[in-house]
């Protein structure tokens, strides 16, 4: 069209290495205008509506269900005050914590076999611990259910009854415990991906180091394997935390009614009493909890705070 | 597993792993054994053998149309997520703007924030606007949990593209659609496969954001399945999970072949 765009295009022709950074130069604003949709899709579907939640949860709400004025912290304090609702947080964090700790000491094994041995066995053990991570979160505590069926005809109790581990069935089902199992299982592929990721990148040679200087295999592991892994630890526990704190149908199929996490009173509050601001004090609660926990952990990964200071 | 790793260790590491595999398994197992057993309530060990659930499964019509409305939504979730996700993959890796790490963080926030909120919370606006066909809305929310998969698995692939063979592409002539369409694609068409692919999955199996934005006219399958297990007794649940495990499996072995399993879900 005009001369100076002519001149850019014999440019590049002649001189390649000036063309290069010009058409780079002119490239950038196109190419992150590409994002905007997605922006602005996750704005208004997303980062809004989390504003307006946590907005409408020191907010009141009238008898006919209309939220507005007067601002409040009342909803918050019910939830501490109120020994009911109280209780439901401590199982939260109790069954979370219990949870992404066995994880933790369970997927250690799991990730070093995975890591260290024929690629073979890595690919059979890879599938077994993903596939069922794709299979509907209903169908697994559906599976467990089965599995944990209070009576003598339920998979558990059938096992220990013939073993003779127990002389009368034993109830599982519908506890606390029942619970961290089914979120094991859920939850369990992605405490082993992390953790198999940052084993897979510690060097070898330092091992066998160790282990030429006489160290045992549990001092190796202590001393060498262990702190190495730390970033994978932490990511592996953050993210079986997070998941679990935040989980609703695995609490719903196996904890029955001594058993309920936060996910199910909210969803109580909302489609059962109507009470929306309390519902979404609740969720603010929840999405504190797992936003402090993500963002200490990502303190820990990026400040490099994890490497042994000797 | 090598000579380095050996002994009294070793055997520890083996037993605890194998156990874990039949911990994972076991329920799974189950569930497919009680779906082909001959008794109405579900008994262990599993007696008798016949394909009637599968029969009565095929012939509800509650569940065929909640598998209609699942594979619809989970196909109109996927071409969303690529349409939105693909671009903005392009700009978080070819983009040199300000706050491109902050623009990065946002846009991938949706995977560490508890889904059942982002559903909830959405839901509440929703219903401000008015919002009342319940197949737009999951449509909306499933976009949300779903493209922060697409762009993670596009921005792994566009990083690992050759950017000179584009340099050659538009040297000799090519136009930016015919280098993108030519040059670049090809390379990243598995990673853009598996964004979609993963799409699918999840928006197939999703609960917590479903669960707010479904109506009684509108149920997808992982609720028809809950309120069958929870509410009503129903002795062909263990058919219909048997089906979504099985289609699960296609998929997983799909993902294996298009990018390997590790790379799909750990990058």
């Amino acid at each position: 069209m005009t001369t100076s765009d002519e001149a850019v295009a014999v440019l590049t022709v002649e001189a390649p290495p000036v063309a290069r950074e010009r058409s780079r130069w002119r490239l950038a604003l196109p190419v992150g205008v590409l994002a905007i949709p997605m922006l602005a899709f996750l704005t208004y579907f997303f980062f809004y509506p989390a504003l307006a939640l946590l907005f409408s949860s020191i907010q009141t709400q009238d008898s006919r269900g209309i939220i507005g004025r007067p601002f409040t912290l009342a909803h918050y304090a019910r939830l501490v005050n109120v020994e009911l609702y109280a209780r439901v947080l401590w199982t939260t964090l109790r069954i979370s914590i219990i949870t992404s700790a066995l994880a933790t000491v369970l997927a250690y094994p799991v990730a070093l076999v995975m890591v260290k041995s024929r690629p073979m066995v890595t690919r059979v053990i890879t599938l077994i611990v993903i596939a069922p991570l794709i299979v509907s979160v209903v169908v697994r505590g559906y599976g467990w259910q089965l599995v944990l069926q209070n009576g003598p005809k339920g998979m558990l109790n059938w096992i220990l009854m013939t073993l003779h581990v127990v002389d009368a069935p034993v109830s599982v089902l519908y506890t606390e415990t029942a619970v961290v199992i089914g979120s094991l299982h859920v939850f369990f592929p992605m405490m082993v991906l992390p953790l198999a990721s940052a084993l897979g990148k510690i060097d070898p040679n330092l091992e066998d180091a160790a282990r030429m200087l006489g160290a045992p295999w549990w001092k190796v592991f202590l001393r060498v394997t262990l702190p190495l892994s730390m970033p994978g630890f932490v990511a592996g526990f953050t993210l079986v935390f997070s998941l679990t704190a935040g989980s609703f149908v695995i609490p719903a199929i196996l904890g029955g009614a001594s058993a309920v996490m936060l996910g199910n009173l909210i969803e109580q509050q909302i489609f059962v009493v109507y009470d929306w601001p309390f519902g979404a004090a609740i969720a603010v609660v929840l999405v504190g909890l797992v936003l402090a926990v993500n963002g200490v952990s990502m303190w820990l990964l990026e400040g490099r705070r994890l490497r042994r200071p000797d | 597993m090598d000579e380095r790793f050996s002994g009294f260790g070793a055997f520890i590491l083996y037993a605890i792993t194998a156990g874990m595999m039949l911990f994972i398994l076991a329920p799974l197992l189950l569930v497919m054994a009680a779906s082909v057993s001959d008794s109405y309530f579900v008994t262990f060990p599993p007696q008798g053998f016949t394909l009637k659930w599968y029969a009565k499964v095929l012939q509800d019509r509650d569940f065929l149309e909640a598998m209609r409305l699942s594979i619809l939504l989970a196909l109109g979730t996927t071409v969303g997520s690529l349409l939105f996700g693909v671009p903005a993959a392009f700009a978080l890796v070819r983009g040199h703007f300000v706050g491109l790490a902050a623009i990065k963080g946002f846009l991938l926030s949706p995977l560490i924030f508890p889904a059942l909120i982002t559903g909830l919370a959405l839901l509440q606006v929703l219903n401000k606007l008015g919002s009342t066909d319940a197949r737009l809305n999951l449509l909306i929310g499933h976009i949300v949990v779903t493209s922060p998969y697409v762009i993670r698995t596009v921005v792994t692939s566009l990083q690992l593209v050759d950017e000179n063979l584009e340099d050659a592409a538009r040297t000799l002539g090519a136009g930016r659609l015919r280098t993108f369409w030519r040059v670049t694609l090809p390379q990243i068409a598995s990673g853009v496969a598996a964004g979609g692919l993963f799409a699918f999955m999840v928006s197939f199996d999703n609960y917590p954001v479903t669960m707010w934005l479904a109506n009684s006219e509108y149920t997808p399958v992982p609720l028809v399945l809950m309120r069958q297990l929870v509410n009503v007794f129903d002795p062909s649940v263990p058919a219909m999970s048997t089906i979504i495990i099985l289609m699960a499996m296609v998929g997983v072995l799909l993902l294996e072949k298009l990018v390997g399993l590790r790379r799909a879900l750990a990058a």
